[in-house]
């Protein structure tokens, strides 16, 4: 059995290869630049590249699992497909006025971006007569068919390669939503076609529409990609069946990702957090905060007692535009190793979140970067070492940090060269901290109780002075912290969502209503049965987890609670009122037990348990601070302003149950792991480092 | 900060907790508007939470509804007149409204609960909300009423809870006073629970760092906010700058017009806002609370003017130091500044048009920072009827409006324009539990925006029609005095407010901006039509392509854009049916510049 792992990242594609025959296991890694006009080049690339490391051949491949920012880069750069949208008149300009608050409270100059870069432009927003009322979704007036026929046309002669249908109250019956569709599918046949109760089928015009318009906008190219990237893999020789990481955690076929495009949006970080609860598994931890820190943004997301924690569906935007599908609650935050540190023009130190990238990058590339970044900062500290950047592979020049550290910060600020460093490192690390706490301690979440994983290259370098900022249980650094994302691919599994709004109160739920609810619940299983068998998934394998979004009768915005298994009787509904006290009160601090709960959008989940990951074992050790890793020591600046001279280990070198005691750091190809003093690194059996003050030190 | 800021406290520190501070007032904002029931918190987000020092310093402030934003310091003021400073509690969580005490508006109620620390007081937490009704004598709002009595429950500085104990006889006094206690109450309850989390994460930020270093570093935020505040009045050169402009009426007496007249004075890094010439108070609600309102609003156009959050890359701290720089003067028994007991709770149009005419009397000054004349108003729908079960139901709606042309934009379409920002109402989620439903809700299209070479935002038209019958107060203005264009844009276009019954094959009637307590029979449909923005500069400057744009986008006509723009299309057979005829349109203008 031989899988491969594919993280796609916006500077470099990332690769593992598992290879298993019998107890034998074997991994791999890669790391090629990656190619930005078209993804597919970069991963074919690196696909045949790793075979040779491996020494397989590329037709060995069972599995490939595809992690790609594809769909995110469509909408950030906004040039996805012409699309046109068939509505129900008097309703022409929903996208267009959105929730109608503006995106800045104090400016006069600001920009709208669903009206100045629309996913569909209002000419190519066409009404038909057509009324579905509330509360009941009877319809008011018949769809017209001819209206919908010669929109088509029109959209047929202005050469539109997507189609969106979006109706009012189609989540109460969407009849006149799939006979629009069906019109517009076969007058535009080769056209990408969605209606909004197909990609979501849940209550809220605006957000609804806006994620069908989303859905379309992206689908045409999203396909092409996927086209592509099969097209190649089949060229070199890769006969692998091909899954694609989706924003919920789980994969999904190409043929799917094909068709919901939405769901790839997070398919880039998504893997990251995977490969965060896998790692954590693997360390005995369970409860973990994670953040991926890169070149211009880090990542932040939490793992409650193993599990996922996914967003809200009412909280999910991307580029300011509303998509209500499945996502995992990842904050990214402009924070990372090329953010741009400087004096504003009031005297005010700041840090990003305007980065230097990948080009010109930090003053150290030499590269034409004069401005001083956050790696500037670290290689002034003694942090990185020249001959261990990027596995030597870059050289930099440390004179070129200091340079830019003394003329745009020290000199302004009347400090010396260290103390500026050391102040960029302390704002950069204290915005990082200030993101984990809104995601954790602003939620109920006590960090005491939680790992930190640092991760992606520049994440062990900050990870412990974080880890502190946040009162962290422990710091955990991941064997190979620039893979992590694309380790996370190979353990990940299928995981499909259905959705249906459906109102119901908990407390009062007669039969009828119970019938309902167990109705919808079970069409959503079989949708999400279908669709699991259609990936070859045997029944016995099948998962399911139904879960409903809830919220006190007049609240705005639901929480997620998960439902009993079985028939969903009146002591369930009394259950699941139970559960959402809890959960209101973890998420505001209060709950009223005497108001009434009321079901809002009914969820299904299907998953099934796939083939996990296995690192080989380590020997191991048990040494303090083993002399046979060592490499040699330099002067190193902590966080406290000491500075030491400071051992370098060679991770690469280090066993099971060995402990290294800090001062130290810890190197290894594209990472560094600072343990500071009064701190102490536990390498665990697959070689991952938990560090925790060294209670030895006492 | 290298020469002024750091003599205290280090520049690093100081960032981490101005980040602290606002990190606290956002998630105060957001448990309030999560946890709420109402739709004009929940989905409106109609309030304002923070933290304040003991002289009621605005510490920090969420980035919610910029008219809740600064007013908070005018409750804690006025809250002092009944709770002095030694008589508060821990534990204590006083309820405020009243207008002539500080108060925004008597619907805005006050939460405000004290920080102690290590036993002393240190501070306050507190936010405001708009409620759906508070009693007064229509449902939801009012216009036409003889005095602040009228509006519903005041309520002075009262202890809700004391010491921790819940005053239950003021608790059901309240609840026995609103027509929706269901969600008032329990809107209520959000509040405090937003309160009580501003108390906590204060004393833990004290306990990080200490208490003198956290008001150490508070006072230099504030100067810092001031300073960059006084920095942009400096560049402004001094001088009296002024304009004028008129609201409809008061809402009862027709046809009477209400003059506003605002002048700016700017002395070095100094400005004075002056509201000296604009109309008397008035016998109805149509009057502005001076502390919680007139101040709040000229406060606000500074820093949007100056301190612009779209085109100023630094993040500038909400606290005090923005209002320092800013004096406020409305003659007292003005409209700007009346005296009790008139009563003064409809007063966002007129405070909209004050910030609208600052900008308006800077523009020549600060054409790159300025913008044509805004809507500036606000559509405030109140919808009521009583159920079946003789529960009320009230709805209250804010309709968006529209922005004038700017310097390098368009104006935004559609858009909470100035002193608001709300959300709108999902009309899927209306519809599932209110007696009415939306028939229409688009763009405006039976007018032009204001042409320029960046031309004013389109308007809205929104039609709501009452499923039963039920009661309707509108708090809306802008009829006559149409958004002005600027540096040769034209104007905007002024409002409408139309009602028919769709049973009935009848013509929409033109009403008021403004009308109390209306009657509505079962199928009445009452629409709304908001203004459009003025234009900025010459519309022969207006790049071909986007007003050919606008032409297919179906925001102008091919005459309007040949007789204001001067550009000139022909019939193409991509679909679109219209492209530029270039060698027409560059004759077309050519021609125009020399007339």
């Amino acid at each position: 059995m031989i899988r491969v792992g594919v993280d796609v990242g916006g500077t470099f594609t990332d690769l593992v290869l598992e290879r298993v025959e019998g107890a034998r296991r074997q991994v791999f890694t890669h790391k090629v630049a990656s190619t930005i006009a078209d993804q597919s080049i970069a991963v074919v690339r690196g696909v045949v590249e790793l075979c040779a490391i491996a020494g397989v051949q590329p037709d060995q491949i069972d599995a490939l699992f595809h992690g790609t920012t594809v769909a995110t880069n469509i909408v950030i750069e906004r040039n996805g497909a012409e699309v046109g949208m068939i509505t129900t008149r008097g309703f022409r300009d929903i996208l267009h006025m959105g929730r109608h608050k503006r995106p800045h409270n104090f400016s006069l100059q600001f920009d709208v971006p669903w009206q100045s870069a629309p996913l569909i432009k209002r000419r190519n927003r066409i009404v038909v007569d057509e009324r579905i009322l509330p509360p009941d979704g009877r319809v008011e007036m018949k769809l017209d068919e001819d209206q919908v026929e010669r929109a088509a046309e029109l959209f047929a002669e202005r050469g539109l390669e997507a189609v969106v249908v979006g109706f009012l109250f189609s989540f109460l019956n969407n009849d006149h939503e799939m006979r629009a569709a069906e019109i517009v599918r076969r007058v535009l046949p080769e056209a990408f076609v969605c209606a909004s109760s197909e990609v979501v089928n849940t209550i809220r015009e605006y957000e609804r529409f806006s994620t069908a318009a989303m859905n379309a906008y992206i689908g045409p190219k999203t396909k092409r990609y996927l086209d592509n990237l099969q097209r190649r893999l089949a060229g070199a020789g890769v006969r692998a069946i091909v899954r694609i990481m989706q924003s919920n955690g789980g994969i999904s076929t190409v043929e799917q990702a094909s068709r919901n495009p939405v769901g790839l949006l997070l398919s880039g970080p998504a893997g990251g957090v995977i490969g965060g609860r896998w790692t954590g598994a693997a360390c005995d931890q369970r409860d973990i905060i994670t953040i991926d820190i890169g070149g211009t943004s880090a990542d932040i997301s939490v793992i409650r007692d193993g599990a996922l924690t996914i967003k809200n569906p009412r909280d999910t935007e991307v580029a300011h535009l509303p998509v209500l599908v499945p996502m995992i609650d990842i904050d990214a935050i402009g924070a990372g190793g090329g953010s741009i540190a400087y004096v504003d023009s009031g005297g005010a130190f700041r840090v990003g979140p305007k980065s230097a990238g990948a080009e010109p990058g930090p003053a150290c590339y030499g590269k034409g970067g004069t401005h001083p970044t956050v790696t500037d900062a670290q290689v002034v500290l003694g942090r990185l070492d020249p001959e261990h950047f990027l596995g030597g592979g870059l050289a930099i020049d440390p004179a070129l940090s200091e340079q830019a550290i003394r003329m745009h910060l020290a000199e302004p600020l009347g400090m010396s060269v260290k103390d500026a460093a050391l102040g960029v490192l302390k704002i950069i690390n204290n915005n990082m901290a200030l993101a984990i706490a809104s995601n954790s301690v602003a939620r109920g979440i006590d960090p005491r109780n939680y790992s930190l994983m640092a991760f992606g290259g520049a994440g062990p370098l900050h990870g412990v002075a974080l880890g502190e900022m946040i009162a962290a249980k422990n710091v955990i650094s991941p064997l190979h912290p620039g893979i992590t994302a694309a380790m996370g691919l190979l353990v990940t599994e299928p995981r499909y969502e259905f959705t249906q709004s459906s109102l119901a109160i908990l407390q009062a739920a007669g039969a009828a209503e119970l019938a309902a609810v167990n109705g919808v619940y079970d069409r959503l299983k079989e949708e999400a049965a279908a669709q699991l068998a259609a990936d070859g998934i045997p029944p016995e394998r099948q998962k399911f987890e139904r879960v409903a979004e809830c919220r006190y009768v007049g609240q705005g915005f639901e929480l997620r609670v998960p439902v009993p298994d079985g028939p969903f009787t009146a002591e369930s509904a009394q259950e699941m009122a139970r559960r959402f006290f809890a959960v209101h009160r973890t998420e505001y601090g209060h709950a009223f037990e005497d108001q009434a709960v009321q079901m809002v959008t009914l969820r299904v989940i299907g998953s099934s348990e796939s083939d996990t990951l296995m690192l080989p074992m380590l020997e191991t050790g048990g040494r303090r601070n083993p002399s046979e890793a060592a490499l040699y020591a330099r002067l190193t600046t902590f966080d406290s302003g000491e500075t030491i001279q400071t051992p370098r280990f060679d991770r690469m070198k280090l066993r099971a149950a060995d402990v290294v005691v800090g001062p130290a750091v810890i190197v290894q190809q594209n990472s560094t792991t600072i343990v500071p003093p009064g701190y102490a690194a536990t390498v665990r059996k697959i070689g991952d480092l938990v560090i925790a003050r060294d209670m030895q030190e006492g | 900060m290298g020469q002024d800021m750091d003599r205290t406290i280090d520049p690093i520190t100081l960032q981490v907790i101005g980040g602290a501070l606002h990190a606290i007032a956002e998630q105060m904002g957001n448990v309030l508007y999560r946890m709420s029931y109402s739709s004009i918190i929940r989905e409106s987000q109609d309030l304002g939470a923070g933290l304040f020092d003991l002289d009621y310093n605005t510490l920090c402030e969420s980035d919610s509804t910029p008219m809740h934003i600064g007013s908070i310091p005018g409750y804690l003021r006025g809250i002092e007149k009944s709770i002095p400073k030694d008589s508060w509690r821990p534990g204590d969580v006083v309820i405020h409204n009243h207008p002539y005490y500080g108060a925004s508006h008597s619907p805005d109620i006050g939460i405000v609960m004290p920080i102690f620390y290590r036993g002393e007081l240190v501070g306050f937490s507190a936010n405001t909300a708009h409620h759906l009704d508070i009693g007064a004598a229509t449902p939801g709002l009012i216009i036409d009423v003889p005095d602040v009595f009228a509006e519903g429950m005041l309520l002075n500085g009262l202890k809700l809870a004391e010491a921790g104990v819940r005053n239950e006889t003021l608790w059901r006094y309240i609840s026995g006073n609103t027509r929706v206690p269901g969600l008032v109450m329990r809107d209520l309850e959000a509040q405090i629970a937003a309160a009580e989390l501003g108390v906590k994460r204060y004393c833990e930020l004290m306990d990080t760092y200490g208490r003198d270093t956290v008001e150490q570093a508070a006072a230099q935020l504030m100067d810092y906010s001031e300073r960059m505040l006084r920095r942009e009045i400096a560049k402004i050169p001094d001088g009296d700058y002024t304009a004028e402009g008129f609201m409809d009426d008061d809402g009862r007496t027709r046809d009477v017009r209400l003059p506003i007249k605002v002048t700016v004075r700017v002395r070095g890094d100094d400005v004075e806002v002056d509201l000296t010439g604009s109309s008397p108070q008035v016998p109805t609600a149509f009057n502005v609370p001076f502390e919680g309102s007139t101040k709040v609003a000229c406060y606000f156009a500074f820093r949007a003017l100056l301190l612009d959050t779209y085109t100023n890359q630094e993040y500038i701290p909400q606290n005090e130091g923005s209002f320092r720089p800013v004096k406020v003067t409305a003659p007292l028994g003005s409209i700007f500044n009346p005296i009790a007991p008139a009563a003064c709770e409809a007063r966002f149009n007129q405070i909209q048009r004050v910030v609208d005419l600052i900008i308006k009397a800077l523009a020549p000054v600060l054409p790159e920072k300025s913008t044509a004349g805004n809507a500036a108003c606000l559509s405030f729908a109140s919808y009521s009827g009583v159920r079946e079960s003789g529960d009320y139901w009230v709805l209250i709606e804010v309709n968006e409006a529209a922005m004038g042309g700017r310097p390098h934009s368009d104006g935004p379409d559609t858009i909470e324009e100035l002193m608001r920002n709300t959300r709108n109402n999902p009309l899927e989620d209306l519809g599932m539990h209110l007696p009415m439903i939306c028939d229409r809700y688009e763009i405006r299209d039976d007018v032009f925006p204001g042409a320029g070479k960046y031309r004013g935002g389109m308007g809205v038209v929104k039609s709501q029609r009452f499923l039963t019958p039920g009661f309707m107060t509108h708090e809306s203005d802008r009829n006559e005095d149409a958004p002005w264009g600027i540096f040769g844009g034209t104007d905007g276009v002024p409002a409408r407010v139309r009602i028919h019954n769709a049973a009935r094959a009848e013509e929409p009637r033109d009403v008021h901006a403004k009308f109390s307590g209306m009657r509505a029979e079962l199928g009445d449909v009452v629409s709304y039509l908001s203004p459009c923005g003025g234009g900025f500069g010459n519309p022969l400057e207006r790049a071909p392509a986007k007003v050919l744009d606008d032409l297919l986008d179906g925001f102008i006509s091919a005459d309007h854009a040949r007789e204001v723009y001067g550009v000139v299309f022909k019939p193409v057979s991509n679909g679109y049916g219209w492209g530029l005829d270039e060698a027409a349109t560059e004759a077309l203008r050519a021609q125009r510049r020399v007339a």
